[in-house]
Formats: C-alpha cells, sequence, structure tokens
C-alpha cells in the first residue's frame, strides 16, 4: 500500500462520494480507476483520491469533488476517467461535459456551492460529509472533531452541560421532538448509580436514509455526541443500535469506534479525565417497530422487540431496569456544534419553537434526489423548487409526505407552511425522521394512504387489538376501494376506525399509523370519493380502475405494441389503428412505455371500460 | 402512601400499586382481559384504559402507577367507545356467531340454530360457554353489532397431545398462558409466534407439547379466559354443580385441590389455591371414573372369580385371616389415609401378621422444614428429577429461596436439568464422591469422571453458602454426617411421614419369607415369588396376579380422612361423591372386616421400627458388564403406575423400559422398542428398550416399581432376545 504523505503536501484533492447509493454505483472502482489513472500520468505524489460519506445529492451520483477548486463533478462513468485526469488534473481544464446543468437550456455549472441543490441548504450535522474520509479519525480531529468534547470534559460540569443542550432548544429529531437538555435532565436526575445512554439508528421508515448518511459520513459526530451526553447524564456504558440492513454504517461505525479508542477518546480515562464510557453496537433484525425506544431496549435485552406501555419512561426505567437516555443519530450529531458553538448560535438558526437545522430525504417525483440539510422554517416551497428543482417531466407537484408511516400528506395548498414540529402536526403530519416523499399528479393518494397502511401492519409487533386488528381492517376497507368494491359510508368507517386505532394502541407505531389515512382523507377526499362513487381513479394508478386504450386517431400501426405485449391483448394490421383486448389485458403498462415518441397513442382511461 | 382521586373519589394509595390494583380494592369496575393478578402487567388488551388529566392519550391501569394528586376517569363516553370498539375488533377474529346472535335468548342447546358442527362457531358449541371471560364482557359493555368483516383464522384444533385441546381459532392474544408458563412455572414452553395479524401462540419450532418441555400441569389451561385451552375430560361438562376442597395424594406433596362435581361424577379437579401438577390436574377424574375400576367384592369360588356381597367377602376373608394366623403377610401403600393405617394395624396385631409398607426407604423420613434453610445457600439436589417427580415442591423452593439460593443438580443421568444453575453428570455410583469433594475444601476427588475445571468451578460458586442436600432416598443413599451441610430426603409417597412417625416401617422382605400362607396387600402390586395359599387383594383395580378375595377400595375423592404431607403437616382428605358402585373406603373396610373377626380396634400406638434392611450399595465392575442405575418410579396409584391408567400420562413417561445410550444399544445390538433382558445375580428382568442420550456409557437405566425383583445397583449383563 502507498504511504500516505501529509496532506498539506498534495496540490489537489479528489473526494469520491462513498455513500451506499454511489458505492451501488460503483464508486469504489472510480476511486480506483482515478488512481490507477493519476499513477500513469504520473501524479501520484501531487494529487489523492479519497473517499468520502454521502454527498447527498444521489440523483447524480457517483460524485467526484475537486478540491480545493471546489469543482462539482456528477455521474461520472469509468470510461470517462482518463479523460478527466487528462484534462482536469494534468492540463488544468475543468471539463463541461461532467459538470451538473440544471436543465438542457441552460450553462453547466462548475462549482459546488453555485449548484442550487447544495446553495440553499446549511450543514451542520452534515458538515463534514463529502470533505472527509470516515474512515480516519484524524481528518474528523483536523476540522475541529473533539474539540467539544474536550471543552466538556475538562472545562464544563454535568450540570452546565445540560444547561447549555436546553438553552440551544435542541429537539429529538428521530420523531417527536421532545427537548432534548429536559431529556438528559430527567435521567441526569434519577438516583441510579448504573445508567445507559443509546443511539437510535434504527431508521426505518421506507425511503429514510439520514441517519444512515450521518452514520457512514460523519460517525466521529455521533461518538463525539454521546460521549458529552455520557457526561452530562452520569452514564459509563452507551449502545449504538443499527438496523442490520446498513453494513456499511455498522462498518464505518465499528472502525470509528476503534479509533477513538486508540486516540484515548473513549473507554477509560477518556482524555486523561477519568471518565470512563464506552460504545457497544448492537444491530437490529428486521423490524420496524424496534425503532419504538420500549421494543429497542428489548431487543437490546435479548428479548422480543415488543414495545411496552410507558409510563414509566426509560428515562425512569430502562435498559435493564435502569435509567436510559435515547437519542436518535441526528440528534446525537447536534451536540458537539452545540458545545463548540454555543447554545445562542444554534437557537439563532430555525423558529422559535423548533431550532438548528434538520436533515430531510428528499425523494419520489423530484428532480434532485437526495439528502438535504436546511433550517428550521424553510417552506416546504423553498426544498421542492428551489434545492429539489421541482417535479420532473413538468408534471403538476400534488403533494407531499412527510414523516414516513407515521406522517401525514401535505398538499399543494400548504406548500408555503415553514417547516416545525409544531405547524407540521398541525397539518396533520409529523416531521418524523426527515422523510420527504413527493408526490405528483400521477399519483393516486388512496394507494399511497393504502401503501403505508400496509407498510404499518406488518411490522405491527402484535400485541394490542386495536393497531393489530384496527389497522387491518383499515386495510381490508381501502383494499376494496382501490379495487372498485368500495361502499357509501367507507370513507367515514375508516375515519372513525383511524381515531379509535390512534386513541388506544399502545405505542406509537399504532398511534401514528392512522395519519397517511387520515391526511388523505383531509385533503384528498376528492379522490375517496371519485373511486367509491364513480369507480374512478383520478390518477390513473389504481388498476382495477382504469383501461389502456389507443387512441385510434393517433395510432401509427408501428407494431412495437403488439410485439412487447406479454398477453398477446393488442392486435391490428401494420399501418392501421391497433385495439388492445380488455379482456387480455393485465395493465402492465408496457405499451404505453414502447409506444414510439412522435405517436404517444397509449392512453390510461379512468373508469375501467367494461 | 399517596393520595389520588378516582372518579371524583380520594383514595389512598400504597406506593408502586398500580391503578387497577387501586381501583379493584376499592370496589371500582374496571374491565380486563390480559390482567391476571399473579402475573406481571401486559397492558395489550387496551381494555382497563383509564384518563388520566392532564395526559392526551388513554393510559392503561394496570400498568400505571399513579403520582400523588393524579385525577383519574374509568368510566367516560370516550373510555366506553374505545372499550367497545376493542372488544368488537377482537370479534371481528374470534368465533362470535352467539354472541350477537337475535335469537341468543331463545335459543335452547343446539336447539334453534341449523348449524351444528364439531367446530366451536359461537359460544353454544363452545366448551367455555357460561365460563367465558370474552363471552362476560361482551353481555357487560352490551355488544348487539360487529361493524367489521368476520376472518376466522381456520385453523385445526390441537389434539395431538395429551390432556388438553387448543382451539386458537378462539384465541385472542392476551399472553396469559405464555406469561403464566414463563413466570409462574418456568417451563418456558409458549411464546408469540410471528407477528402483527399474523401473531399466534405456539411451542418452539411448532413442535407437541411433548417435545417442547411442557409439563401439562394445565396452569395455561387454568388462566385462560376463552375456549382456546380446554381440558379433554370434562370438555362439554357444565359448571360443576359444587366444588369440594380436598388434597391430591398422588404424591408426597399434598397440594390442596378443588374437586368439581357434576351429577355424582367428578368433571375435573383444579387448583385450589396454589399450583399444582399435571397428575392432580388431568390425573384424577378419569381415574375415579375409570372403566377398568372394579367396584363390586369379589371372590374365587370352585376355581372362579365370581361377584359376591361384602358380607360373603368379609367372612370369608376373616375366615382365612383366622385360618392363617401367624404366617400372613400384609403389604399397605402408604397413599392410605391416617385411620386407615392405624386401624390396619389393629387387625394386623390380632391376626399377629407381619406388615411391611411398600417402599422400603431406609433413610427414615423426616418433615422437610424449610425454615430451617437460613442466609446464602447452595441447594444440591442429588438424583433427582425435581421437575418430574417433585414439581410444586420445587416450585415452592424456587419462589421461597430463588434470590439466595443457588441450585446443583448432581445426576448421573440426564445432561442437563433445565432447574439448576449447574448441572454435574459423575459417573453412576460415584455421586457421594463428588458431593464430599465439592463440600470438604481439602478433598478432591478424581472418581466421579468429571473435569476439575468444572468440579473447582462449582466449589468456587458454592464458597461462603450452607450447604443443603436434598434427595429421593430411593434413588440415592447418603452415608456422611455432619456439621457442614444439612440432608432432606425426600420421599414421595403421601403419609410416609405417618409411617415413620408411629414406627410402622417394615420392610417387604416378607415377600421372601416362604413361610407365609397368606398374602393380603392394600393398594401395593408386588412381584409375587412364593405360592400364597390365600391372596386378599384390597384395591381399585385388578392385580397383575392370581387372587382369592378382592375388596374393591373407593379412590380419595370418595372418602374422609388425613394424611401427612412431606412437610408433617397434616392435610384433609374430603369425599366429593359417594363411593362408586359397591366400593367402600379402605377404613371402613378395615373397619367391618375387624367387626366380623370380632377384632376391638385399639388406639394407634407408636411402636419400635423393625431394622430396616440396608441396600447394599457396593459398585463392582466384571468385565463385559454393565452399571444398573435404579430410579424410584413415584408415578403410583395404589397398586397401578399411573401411567397405566391415566391415558396421556404413558406418552410423559416411558414406564417398565430398560433406557440406555445410542453407544450401548449399538454394543449390544439393540434398537428401541426390541425386548432385552437384564441379568444380575439373582434375577432377571425383560423389557422393552428405550434410548436416550442422558443415559452414561456402559449402564442401563430402569425406573423401579414393586411389580420388577431386581437386586439394586448390582453389575448386570444385558442380553436381546427375540422381539
Amino acid at each position: 500500500m502507498r504511504k500516505k504523505k501529509p496532506s498539506q503536501e498534495y496540490r489537489q484533492h479528489l473526494l469520491v462520494c462513498a455513500g451506499t447509493g454511489c458505492v451501488a454505483n460503483r464508486s469504489f472502482e472510480i476511486k480506483e480507476e482515478l488512481e490507477k489513472e493519476i499513477s500513469k500520468k504520473g501524479l501520484q505524489n501531487e494529487i489523492q483520491v479519497i473517499t468520502t460519506g454521502c454527498q447527498g445529492f444521489c440523483e447524480r451520483g457517483p460524485i467526484v469533488i475537486v478540491q480545493p477548486d471546489g469543482i462539482f463533478y456528477q455521474r461520472i462513468k469509468k470510461k470517462d476517467i482518463p479523460h478527466l485526469v487528462e484534462e482536469h488534473l494534468l492540463k488544468g481544464r475543468p471539463v463541461m461535459d461532467f459538470m451538473y446543468i440544471p436543465s438542457p437550456e441552460e450553462q453547466p455549472v462548475p462549482k459546488m456551492m453555485d449548484i442550487d441543490f447544495f446553495k440553499h441548504q446549511r450543514l451542520i450535522i452534515l458538515r463534514n460529509r463529502g470533505r472527509l474520509d470516515p474512515e480516519n479519525i484524524e481528518e474528523y480531529i483536523g476540522f475541529d472533531g473533539y474539540r467539544a468534547l474536550e471543552i466538556a470534559l475538562t472545562q464544563m460540569t454535568p450540570e452546565k452541560i445540560i444547561r447549555e443542550v436546553k438553552a440551544s432548544g435542541l429537539r429529538g429529531r428521530g420523531g417527536a421532538g421532545f427537548p432534548t437538555g429536559k431529556k438528559w435532565e430527567l435521567c441526569r436526575n434519577e438516583p441510579a448509580k448504573i445508567k445507559y445512554i443509546i443511539c437510535n439508528g434504527d431508521e426505518g421508515d421506507p425511503g429514510a436514509f439520514m441517519d444512515r448518511s450521518v452514520l457512514e459520513a460523519d460517525p466521529h459526530s455521533v461518538i463525539e455526541g454521546m460521549v458529552i451526553g455520557a457526561k452530562a447524564i452520569g452514564a459509563h456504558k452507551g449502545f449504538v443500535y443499527v438496523r442490520s440492513e446498513y453494513p456499511l454504517a455498522v462498518k464505518r461505525l465499528r472502525i470509528a469506534l476503534k479509533q477513538a479508542e486508540e486516540f484515548g477518546l473513549l473507554n477509560e480515562n477518556i482524555l486523561g479525565t477519568g471518565f470512563n464510557f464506552n460504545i457497544e453496537v448492537v444491530q437490529g433484525a428486521g423490524a420496524f417497530v424496534c425503532g419504538e425506544e420500549t421494543a429497542l431496549i428489548a431487543s437490546i435485552e435479548g428479548r422480543v422487540g415488543r414495545p411496552r406501555q410507558r409510563p414509566p419512561y426509560p428515562s425512569e426505567n430502562g435498559l435493564w431496569g435502569k435509567p436510559t437516555n435515547i437519542n436518535n443519530v441526528e440528534t446525537w450529531a447536534n451536540v458537539p456544534m452545540i458545545i463548540l458553538r454555543g447554545a445562542k448560535w444554534f437557537s439563532s438558526i430555525g423558529t422559535k419553537t423548533s431550532k438548528g437545522t434538520k436533515i430531510f430525504s428528499l425523494v419520489g417525483k423530484i428532480n434532485n434526489t437526495g439528502l438535504v440539510e436546511v433550517p428550521m422554517g424553510i417552506t416546504m416551497r423553498e426544498i421542492i423548487y428551489d434545492i429539489g428543482g421541482g417535479i420532473p417531466q413538468g408534471k403538476e407537484f400534488k403533494a407531499v409526505q412527510t414523516g414516513g408511516p407515521s406522517g401525514g400528506c401535505i398538499p399543494k395548498s400548504l406548500l408555503d407552511l415553514p417547516i416545525d414540529y409544531e405547524s407540521l402536526t398541525k397539518a396533520g403530519s409529523m416531521m418524523g425522521s426527515g422523510g420527504m416523499i413527493v408526490m405528483d399528479e400521477e399519483t393516486c393518494m388512496v394507494d399511497v394512504a393504502r401503501y403505508f397502511l400496509n407498510f404499518t401492519q406488518e411490522e405491527s409487533c402484535g400485541k394490542c387489538p386495536p393497531c393489530r386488528m384496527g389497522t387491518k381492517h383499515m386495510v381490508y376497507i381501502l383494499d376494496r376501494i382501490t379495487n372498485g368494491i368500495g361502499s357509501e359510508g367507507d370513507i367515514e368507517l375508516l375515519g372513525s376506525i383511524a381515531k379509535n386505532v390512534e386513541l388506544s394502541s399502545l405505542c406509537g407505531l399504532g398511534q401514528t399509523a392512522p395519519n397517511p389515512v387520515l391526511t388523505t382523507i383531509r385533503y384528498f377526499r376528492d379522490e375517496y370519493e371519485a373511486h367509491i362513487k364513480e369507480k374512478r381513479c383520478p390518477a390513473l394508478v389504481c388498476k382495477a380502475l382504469i383501461s389502456y386504450l389507443i387512441d385510434p386517431q393517433l395510432c401509427g400501426g408501428c407494431t412495437i405494441c403488439a410485439k412487447n405485449c406479454p398477453s398477446n391483448a393488442i392486435t391490428g394490421e401494420p399501418k392501421k389503428a391497433y385495439t388492445i383486448d380488455q379482456a387480455k389485458c393485465t395493465k402492465c403498462g408496457i405499451c404505453i412505455t414502447v409506444c414510439p415518441p412522435k405517436f404517444n397513442a397509449v392512453k390510461k382511461v379512468s373508469p375501467a371500460i367494461k | 402512601m399517596i393520595s389520588i382521586t378516582i372518579n371524583g373519589k380520594r383514595i389512598r394509595a400504597r406506593k408502586n400499586e398500580t391503578v387497577l390494583e387501586i381501583a379493584r380494592r376499592s370496589g371500582i369496575k374496571i374491565p380486563t382481559l390480559c390482567f391476571h393478578e399473579d402475573l406481571t402487567p401486559f397492558g395489550g388488551c387496551r381494555l382497563c384504559i383509564v384518563e388520566v388529566k392532564g395526559k392526551k392519550m388513554p393510559l392503561t391501569a394496570c400498568t400505571l402507577i399513579p403520582e400523588q394528586g393524579m385525577v383519574i376517569k374509568t368510566d367516560t363516553p370516550r373510555l366506553r367507545k374505545l372499550r367497545k370498539f376493542t372488544l368488537q375488533l377482537i370479534l371481528s377474529e374470534h368465533p362470535n356467531a352467539c354472541l350477537i346472535c337475535e335469537r341468543e335468548a331463545d335459543c335452547a342447546n343446539f336447539q334453534e340454530c341449523i348449524k351444528k358442527s364439531a367446530v366451536t362457531f359461537g359460544c353454544k358449541s363452545c366448551p367455555q360457554n357460561d365460563n367465558c371471560e370474552l363471552q362476560n364482557l361482551v353481555r357487560e359493555l352490551n355488544i348487539k353489532t360487529i361493524p367489521f368483516e368476520f376472518r376466522y383464522r381456520n385453523l385445526e384444533v390441537e389434539r395431538y397431545d395429551p390432556f388438553f385441546d387448543r382451539d386458537y381459532n378462539l384465541c385472542i392474544l392476551c399472553g396469559r398462558c405464555i406469561r403464566t408458563c414463563e413466570e409462574i412455572r418456568h417451563a418456558h414452553t409458549l411464546e408469540f409466534h410471528h407477528r402483527g395479524p399474523e401473531t399466534i401462540v405456539g411451542t418452539a419450532f411448532d413442535l407437541p407439547h411433548l417435545e417442547s418441555g411442557c409439563q401439562f400441569c394445565g396452569a395455561c389451561v387454568d388462566v385462560c379466559p376463552t375456549g382456546a385451552l380446554r381440558d379433554r375430560f370434562g370438555r362439554y361438562d357444565k359448571p360443576p354443580e359444587k366444588s369440594v376442597k380436598t388434597t391430591c395424594i398422588l404424591c408426597s406433596t399434598g397440594c390442596a385441590i378443588n374437586l368439581n362435581v357434576s351429577n355424582n361424577k367428578i368433571t375435573c379437579s383444579t387448583p385450589h389455591s396454589n399450583q399444582i401438577c399435571v397428575r392432580g390436574r388431568f390425573g384424577i377424574a378419569p381415574l375415579v371414573s375409570h372403566p377398568k375400576r372394579i367396584t363390586k367384592p369379589l371372590i374365587r369360588k370352585e376355581g372362579q372369580i365370581v361377584e359376591v356381597e361384602w358380607q360373603e367377602a368379609l367372612e370369608f376373608a376373616a375366615a382365612k385371616l383366622q385360618q392363617h394366623k401367624g404366617r400372613t403377610g400384609i403389604l399397605y401403600s402408604p397413599q392410605l389415609t391416617s385411620e386407615a393405617i392405624d386401624k390396619l394395624y389393629s387387625v394386623a396385631d390380632f391376626t399377629k401378621a407381619k406388615v411391611a409398607i411398600r417402599t422400603s426407604n431406609d433413610a427414615t423420613p423426616k418433615p422437610l422444614k424449610l425454615n430451617e434453610i437460613k442466609g446464602r445457600s447452595v441447594f444440591i439436589i442429588v438424583n433427582t428429577d425435581m421437575i418430574a417427580d417433585f414439581p410444586v415442591l420445587f416450585l415452592k423452593l424456587r419462589k421461597k429461596f430463588e434470590r439466595r439460593a443457588l441450585f446443583i443438580a448432581i445426576d448421573a443421568v440426564s445432561r442437563d436439568r433445565e432447574f439448576a444453575h449447574i448441572t454435574l453428570n459423575p459417573k453412576p455410583g460415584t455421586e457421594l464422591d463428588l458431593i464430599e469433594s465439592l463440600i470438604d475444601t481439602k478433598k478432591a476427588s478424581r472418581k466421579s469422571g468429571l473435569h476439575s475445571a468444572e468440579i473447582k468451578h462449582a466449589k468456587k460458586m458454592i464458597e461462603g453458602r450452607r450447604v443443603y442436600v436434598f434427595y429421593n432416598a430411593d434413588n440415592f443413599h447418603f452415608t456422611k454426617s455432619g456439621k457442614s451441610f444439612t440432608t432432606f430426603p425426600l420421599h414421595s409417597q403421601i403419609n410416609s411421614l405417618k409411617i415413620a412417625t408411629f414406627g410402622y416401617d417394615g420392610s417387604p422382605e416378607i415377600l421372601d419369607d416362604s413361610n407365609l400362607e397368606c398374602l393380603y396387600t392394600i393398594g401395593v402390586a408386588p412381584m409375587l415369588h412364593n405360592k400364597y395359599k390365600t391372596v386378599i387383594v384390597q384395591d381399585c383395580f385388578l392385580p397383575d396376579f392370581d387372587f382369592d378375595i378382592f375388596f374393591p377400595a373407593a379412590t380419595f375423592a370418595e372418602i374422609n380422612g388425613n394424611v401427612i404431607d412431606i412437610e408433617g403437616k397434616s392435610k384433609r382428605v374430603r369425599k366429593a361423591i359417594e363411593p362408586m358402585g359397591k366400593s367402600m373406603s379402605d377404613e371402613e373396610i378395615i373397619a367391618t372386616l375387624a367387626q366380623v373377626m370380632q377384632v376391638k380396634l385399639k388406639r394407634p400406638v407408636r411402636r419400635t421400627p423393625a431394622k430396616a434392611r440396608s441396600r447394599v450399595r457396593r459398585i463392582a465392575r466384571k468385565a463385559n458388564s454393565l452399571q444398573l442405575i435404579i430410579r424410584e418410579n413415584t408415578h403410583v396409584f395404589r397398586n397401578k403406575l399411573l401411567s397405566e391408567i391415566m391415558k396421556g400420562f404413558d406418552l410423559m413417561r416411558h414406564d417398565r423400559h430398560i433406557w440406555m445410550n445410542e453407544k450401548t444399544a449399538k454394543k449390544h445390538k439393540l434398537t428401541k422398542g426390541m425386548h432385552a433382558v437384564i441379568i444380575s445375580l439373582h434375577t432377571t428382568l425383560e423389557m422393552p428398550v428405550k434410548i436416550s442420550p442422558s443415559v452414561p456409557d456402559d449402564a442401563v437405566l430402569i425406573f423401579y416399581d414393586p411389580s420388577m425383583r431386581i437386586d439394586e445397583n448390582l453389575p448386570v449383563r444385558l442380553e436381546c432376545t427375540k422381539s
């Protein structure tokens, strides 16, 4: 292996994104190829290639950033690399072809900080993403890492730390938004001698990958936060519970823990202050419900991940009966900055009740899919249009689902909603862990409700009838509605079951599972009514309610659709209009995909043709 | 003490009392389903939810420990609506035909409804009809409609295990069975499988209960609120007319049980207050009304056995006893009541008969005084399967001493005794050496064949603890005495202490006495190897040998009397039904016999016990010989093994088999089910073979009952016979 030179001797660094998304897109191969090419050109002593955590702009991966120029290259393929190295690194001419272009009519944007996606973000939690190698603690330390720990352990008392976190206004980023400082204080005030802290990295929401990215990109920020928290609360043992579906995060975390220990930042006599604290990694086993704190605790204890009634809360009676403080990955990652830069600075960002920034995973029908960190109070419109680049193919925005299966849909009319805990809850949704699924005119809201309810149904632990069976009956009703056999009164029945499930369920899963149904009924009742009364799906999604039709005026008889139809349902004569046999059609959608754009003759219609 | 307000009423509460407990003792009704006062709260059924001022969501009363000044409401319109909703959800999965049928009031036992099926579709075809907590709640909350689709589970009723059926179509997932099995019985047989709507209760890997460690104690059946778990014997019996508290005499623990009676028949036996075991729970009712039970006196006339009246039988017996005066042997079981035994000795004295009890327990039984156990202790349990032989006693030991006692099992047989913290498997016959080396700090024995690390570890754990040695005296002979430990010999038959206290002891070599002409057995089935002129049998079931007179005895469910249990406490046996047929209690039979013989019944007098024959425990090893390990078969009812008369019990135990491990079987070319003969110095014993890894190498194991004749613990040869 090449001996590494100290970084300042290199004239340029190439930061290759190695978050899970880009890794799946072969970014490790890109790195190897870059190193090979650089070596070939004899530049290995001048240019260093490192892998970093997720850059956030997942839509455009694999990503390579050239520093200190700040040039942003996207969608890099292995074959692009010789050209890139030759042109940019050897000859100093950045390659326009590989840069980000917002739309075909516009100019390429060379610098990362000029790109809309990045321009509007404010990186605090993700401050280190994309600029350091997460498997090298020295780089973290080089960027002021562990300075906050030093301050906390040597200059602050536990009470002072808690006061600072309280004053910052930091609220739990896992979903419920409970004031973090207050939570720490409750745990600190328990008289028991043994206490535990836990980092909840279970992140079960479909489409959410904020915690994963933090753990992959900057695991030390979480570790530092946990040590500070342990000092404040008086705990000497911590656990990071990561879901098994995040092997890269687990790997980076373990490396980080080992390095922290080697540097005297973990285990015994941390920084020579006599404070002992160590962290163990525990992996989940595929249950969404284990993100719920009491189920998570049961899982760490080796028992079945079933929640129990609270009170008593974990801060009083948690892991093995001891006072336990659980916080989300993102919450812990905020702590070092609060201690380093002060509560006053932190509370200057955000709204009156929701301070600091929040990471959102922007997915769905959006141009710039990826991970964004923005200050609280930013509007939905800014995120979706300024950062997200709007809806692809010029379609109409319809709604955005926030908070995953526990959250709700925010419609177009609320696009100017400033994002904070209270406003989202008032709108019927919730902040949740930060998932943001954007939907356009081609998304059926009834289907969305059914999708989320199906998910919570499968993940329900089964202990209490309201969640176990209440959500099941809601799914039955939604299945009927999307299958065209909904009846009058179904919407009211759904609404009443939803309310009852919300109030009588044992844990947060059941209590929030009805939210998608409740918000879609609230804002998109017309779609429900269309499904039930007219047997029509306005978004043309529900298979039982749509038919595929070839417009005889537009069809050019090119035979492509007939050749591709898997059920042989399309017949006709070449150069004449083709027809679809509705009895045979399975509504797979292949014909619409293969029909040449110059004809665009296949249409979906609803209600279905008999 | 704190004070809270429930429904406007101020109530004082102790620390750590839940709202439900407070409400129950204050007469405030809160509906529950998953709650049980002996179990940790589950909070799953959501019926006990209450509204707490200042909290947005209702909270379950069973888990809520109130704070000072809490204001609670237990019965608001919102709560009623939510409870109704929850019950309706439960009913959408639970066969509810009768609960919401508008003709329920008219329905008189299957007459109205055209649906007659073997499947439980509603209350009328459910064993728990009118005895079901779900039914009661539905009626109380006045639920008349279910606005949900019915989706029943369509599972087959599980009937492949003995004693009780499991119809999980009726299960409401309250978890009481699971928590009972885990927290109270520590058998850990049941758990929820899967999650969400697929959740169902089951055993590990869905194995039959027989293979999952289930002890068939019936505790789960007793706590099930619906008809999901139910007794097989009394399935469709209505709630009993009366319930009689009595004592189970099937072992020395003497548990208090209730005998439930309907139509002068025992329908089932249930625990009275504490736990009981499979024998007392499922064995008694079928035993009392067993088809093979004899309820008429019999005598041999001209070579034929005929039914006669009591008078004739008694006179015949009296004449014979007179005839064989001085040359009679009486063998009786301690399962008799104290009164019967006392009277028996009067008759015995008169006829100058030699008397013996069923077991030759050569360690004189002494009362088990648990309050002698003090401080940090270690219980060394030797050669005794506590779970099979003393389950309820063990539960008591565990509950009382869990915090301060370490359990160590020493057993040559069975690799792992689940009930112990440490299990040691020494070579058969070396148990005493091992115990000595554990207790005595200087000694270190190598004979046991255990690793020195294992012994060292055990010794370390014992350090600083008081040592108590528990053992079944029929399985192990403890010859040491000393100040550093206390022994608790356990006897398995009830009333053994009565016999010991009165010096009624006597060993059964009377069976070897060839001078005896007459044998009178009461509740015992010995192996006869002498020819007797007269054999009198007093029992419930026919013996395997020829007899001349048979007195039908009543079971303990049909008599009154007293017995003494393992702790020395006197317990009352109470009559629940009239003796069946012409049977009479042992006491009455003996008293009437005495009357016929004109014997005056004397007050019981303490006697000096006959010197007990000490069992030879030499371990001599000859080439090609096997060690014979004998364990007592404690599961008997009078002259029958429970596995002979209690259907299903034979599946739990394999009595009258020769047990060996795979290696031994291979060496002797034996396979399971083949018959083999154990050949000893004086005796042979032929029985089918059973393979088990628990038996050590070069050894065979048998569970001894009096029908066998074997020289204890002498080396034996094994031969195979044509099966």
